[in-house]
């Protein structure tokens, strides 16, 4: 199960984007419309269909001049955006 | 361990109970979780998405091994596609040169050790193995 809402300053994203539900996902993030904090704070898991979502909505905002960024990354996540060299392209940070 | 999927990625919710009972009940180390979630996830994916169309159903094998755990997915009407021959994906591009896709296999390749594949008779059976003290994720 893979939940995105809105929480203050933050988009919170919760549970696990994998590929079946990065599907069903695909217009939560297509909504975002300017540059935003996802707390990932409690997603538990990303695979790479998670990935490309992210990517795909990164590179639309960065279009417009402010993209994603990334806080409260779990350290196994963490992992993987770094293998994926995503923390090259993305601001991400362990801590709010 | 061995369950029989779909060829359906609404079947990744079934994977992961699988393996959350197996673990425990081998007492495999939780570490193993991440890495063995996403190799498996993947290669079952590039299964459903690339194999041939039709009813045949995908295999779930998991085995323990000395210091973690043998994966393996039979899949019986595929065309032959050895997922260790994927090319690299340049992790250093810039953003405008990076594009969604070709992930996957990428990070399985770099996270599990000992990746085996056959292909006979128009079944492609692959094995991962994954290890305490590895790349664990």
């Amino acid at each position: 199960m893979f939940e995105i809402r809105q929480d203050g300053d933050y988009l919170r994203l919760k549970g696990r984007l994998d590929a079946a539900q990065a599907a069903g996902a695909e217009s939560a993030f297509a909504d975002i419309t300017a540059g935003a904090l996802l707390d990932m704070s409690a997603l538990e898991y990303i695979s790479s269909a998670g990935l490309g979502l992210l990517l795909k909505t990164h590179k639309r905002l960065m279009g417009q001049g402010a993209g994603l960024k990334l806080v409260e990354v779990n350290p196994h996540i963490a992992d993987i955006l770094h293998y994926s060299g995503f923390d090259r392209l993305f601001d991400v940070t362990r801590e709010k | 361990m061995q369950i029989s999927l779909e060829r359906d990625i609404n079947e990744i919710d079934r994977i992961v109970a699988a393996t959350r009972a197996y673990f425990q009940d081998q007492q495999l180390p939780d570490s193993l979780v991440p890495t063995v979630d996403l190799a498996t996830e993947e290669l079952f994916v590039n299964m459903v998405r690339h194999g041939q169309a039709g009813d045949a159903r995908i295999v779930l094998e998991m085995a323990p091994t000395e210091g973690g755990v043998a994966v393996t997915l039979i899949d019986t009407s595929s065309d032959p596609f050895d997922p260790r021959n994927v090319p690299d994906v340049d992790t250093q591009a810039p953003l405008n040169k990076r594009e969604p896709g070709g992930l996957g296999l990428y990070l399985v390749n770099l996270l599990v050790s000992d990746i085996d594949y056959e292909f006979r008779d128009g079944t492609s059976r692959v094995t991962f193995h994954a290890r305490t003290g590895e790349r664990d994720v």
